[in-house]
C-alpha cells in the first residue's frame, strides 16, 4: 500500500494540520492525541492551527434563521450544565490529554446522570410485564438499544417537570436516531387511563407508546423510542387505557429535542 | 463581499479573487473579541443565561456557517448548529483560556460535530455526490461589518497559499473530507497532502496573526 508507507515514513506531527482540521480518521485522532499528550511544542502549534481555523469558521458566518435563538435559548434553560473537571492527577501530566478531550469529556461528564437511567435500565431487564411484552426479542433489542444510546458520544439528557407532577427524563442520541425515556413521580391515573406518548414535529404526531407506570408513579422500565425525525418533540398525554391514534388531552410535558421546536 | 456572495473557501482555487483592497482591521480587535467571548463563556458556565445569549448572539452565525459548510442540508445543520450552542452551554465550565482562545473552542466543537455527522450519517455514495461548495448555503451570508471583515481578511490570506495549500486546507475544512478523501479527489500524494495541510495552515495562522 503505496498510502501506509508513505503515512509512514514522516514524522507523526505532520498530522498537526489535518488533525486540527478534523481531516484525520477516528483512530488516527487518538493516535495523534497521545502523541500530543508528551509532546508539549506539537500541542502549541496545534493550538495556533486551530486559531486559524477559527478564522475560517468566522469567515462562513451565516445569519441564523430567527426562531433558532428562541430554541437554543430555552433548551439551554432546561439542561443542566456539567461541571468544572476536576484533576485527578497532578496538572502538569494531566494538562496535555485534558485539553484535547473536549468532546469526550461531555460524554464522561454525563456518566453519573446516565447512571440513573442504566438502573432504571437494568430494573426492567427483569421485568415482562413491560407494555410491549411477549415479544422477548423486541425486549432485547430495546435493551442493545438502550446500551447504544446512552453509550452514544451525542449522548444528550433532558429533563422536565410533568405538570400533573413527576419529571419526565430524556436521554436521546441523534446518531442512533432514538431516545430513551423514562420517568418519576408520576400521578396516579384511575383505571381507565394511562399516560401515552408522542413524537409531535412536522413529520406529524406519531404515538411513541404507552406508559406503564406502578401504583406509586414509577416506570417499570425505560422506553425506547426511534424514528426521529428533525424537529420533533416528545410529548405526553392522558389517553384512554387502550391508548389513541392521536392526543386527545393537553399534554402534561413536552420536551424538546435537539432543541427544536415550534 | 460583492456579487457571488460566498465564504472564501466557497469558490474554486482558481476563481479567489485577488484582494481588492486593505480592510483596515483595527489593531488588537481579534484579541479584544477573544477575550471578551473567554469572559463570557466564563459567565455562562455559571449558568448565567444572559451571558449565554450573548454569547449566542456573537458565535451562532459562525457556528451554523461553518456547520452548513461541512453538512450541506439546512435542516440538518440547523440540528447539528444547535447542538453544538447546547453543548457550549453545558460544557463551559471546561474551556481554559490557558489552552487557547473561546472562538477556537466553539469553532472546535462545532467543525467536529459537523464533521463527526457527515462522516456517521452520510453513505458513501452520498458523499461521493456532494458537490465541493455548493453557493447556496451562502446565500444568507452574514452582512455584519464583522463578518465581512473576517472574509475579506481570510481571503486574502487564502490567496496567499500555493494553490495545493488552499485546496487541500479548503476541502478539509469547509468541505470535511479526511486528508486521505483529499488526497484522492486531488490525484495527490497522501503524504503531500499531509504537508500541504499543515504548511496552508501555518501560513494562514501567520497571515491572519491569529494569537496562538
Amino acid at each position: 500500500m503505496r498510502f501506509r508507507r508513505d503515512s509512514r515514513a514522516q514524522p507523526v506531527h505532520t498530522l498537526a494540520g489535518a488533525y486540527a482540521m478534523d481531516a484525520v480518521s477516528e483512530p488516527e485522532r487518538a493516535r495523534f492525541e497521545r502523541h500530543l499528550a508528551g509532546c508539549d511544542a506539537c500541542w502549541q502549534e496545534v493550538r495556533g492551527l486551530r486559531e486559524a481555523t477559527a478564522a475560517l469558521a468566522a469567515a462562513a458566518a451565516v445569519r441564523p434563521p430567527d426562531g433558532l435563538r428562541d430554541t437554543v435559548l430555552r433548551a439551554a434553560a432546561q439542561t443542566r450544565q456539567v461541571p468544572p473537571a476536576v484533576p485527578e492527577v497532578p496538572a502538569p501530566l494531566a494538562r496535555p490529554r485534558r485539553r484535547l478531550g473536549w468532546r469526550p469529556r461531555i460524554t464522561v461528564a454525563l456518566g453519573g446522570a446516565l447512571a440513573a437511567v442504566a438502573v432504571a435500565v437494568a430494573v426492567a431487564a427483569g421485568v415482562v410485564t413491560y407494555d410491549q411484552q411477549s415479544r422477548i426479542d423486541q425486549v432485547q433489542g430495546r435493551d442493545l438499544t438502550v446500551a447504544a444510546v446512552l453509550t452514544a458520544s451525542d449522548a444528550r439528557m433532558m429533563s422536565a417537570r410533568v405538570t400533573t407532577g413527576g419529571t419526565a427524563t430524556v436521554v436521546m442520541s441523534h446518531r442512533e436516531h432514538a431516545l430513551v425515556f423514562t420517568a418519576a413521580h408520576l400521578s396516579s391515573l384511575p383505571a381507565a387511563e394511562r399516560y401515552e406518548l408522542w413524537l409531535i414535529g412536522p413529520a406529524g404526531t406519531r404515538p411513541a407508546g404507552m406508559i406503564t407506570a406502578t401504583g406509586r408513579g414509577r416506570m417499570v422500565g425505560p422506553m425506547v423510542v426511534s424514528g426521529l425525525s428533525a424537529g420533533d418533540r416528545i410529548g405526553i398525554t392522558v389517553e384512554p387505557a387502550g391508548g389513541s391514534p392521536r392526543p386527545t388531552s393537553p399534554p402534561v410535558v413536552m420536551l424538546s429535542l435537539a432543541g427544536r421546536s415550534g | 463581499m460583492t456579487g457571488s456572495g460566498r465564504g472564501p473557501g466557497g469558490e474554486p482555487a482558481g476563481r479567489l479573487e485577488p484582494d481588492r483592497r486593505q480592510t483596515g482591521r483595527p489593531e488588537g480587535s481579534p484579541r479584544r473579541a477573544a477575550d471578551e467571548l473567554g469572559s463570557l463563556l466564563a459567565r455562562v458556565a455559571l449558568g448565567d443565561e444572559e451571558a449565554y445569549a450573548a454569547l449566542y448572539d456573537r458565535t451562532a452565525g459562525q457556528v451554523l456557517g461553518v456547520v452548513r459548510a461541512v453538512v450541506r442540508d439546512p435542516a440538518q445543520s440547523e440540528e447539528v448548529a444547535q447542538e453544538v450552542l447546547l453543548d457550549v452551554w453545558r460544557s463551559a465550565s471546561r474551556f481554559d483560556a490557558e489552552l487557547g482562545s473561546a472562538t477556537a473552542w466553539v469553532m472546535t466543537l462545532a467543525h467536529r460535530r459537523a464533521v463527526d455527522r457527515v462522516r456517521s450519517e452520510q453513505k458513501a455514495a452520498e458523499r461521493e455526490r456532494r458537490v465541493p461548495y455548493a453557493s447556496t448555503a451562502y446565500d444568507e451570508v452574514a452582512e455584519a461589518v464583522e463578518a465581512r471583515l473576517d472574509r475579506e481578511r481570510v481571503r486574502r490570506c487564502l490567496a496567499s497559499l500555493t494553490e495545493l495549500q488552499r485546496e487541500s486546507v479548503t476541502l478539509a475544512y469547509y468541505g470535511g473530507y479526511t486528508y486521505r478523501e483529499v488526497a484522492e479527489l486531488l490525484g495527490v500524494a497522501i503524504g503531500t497532502v499531509k504537508t500541504r495541510m499543515r504548511d496552508g495552515l501555518i501560513r494562514l495562522r501567520d497571515c491572519l496573526g491569529v494569537d496562538a
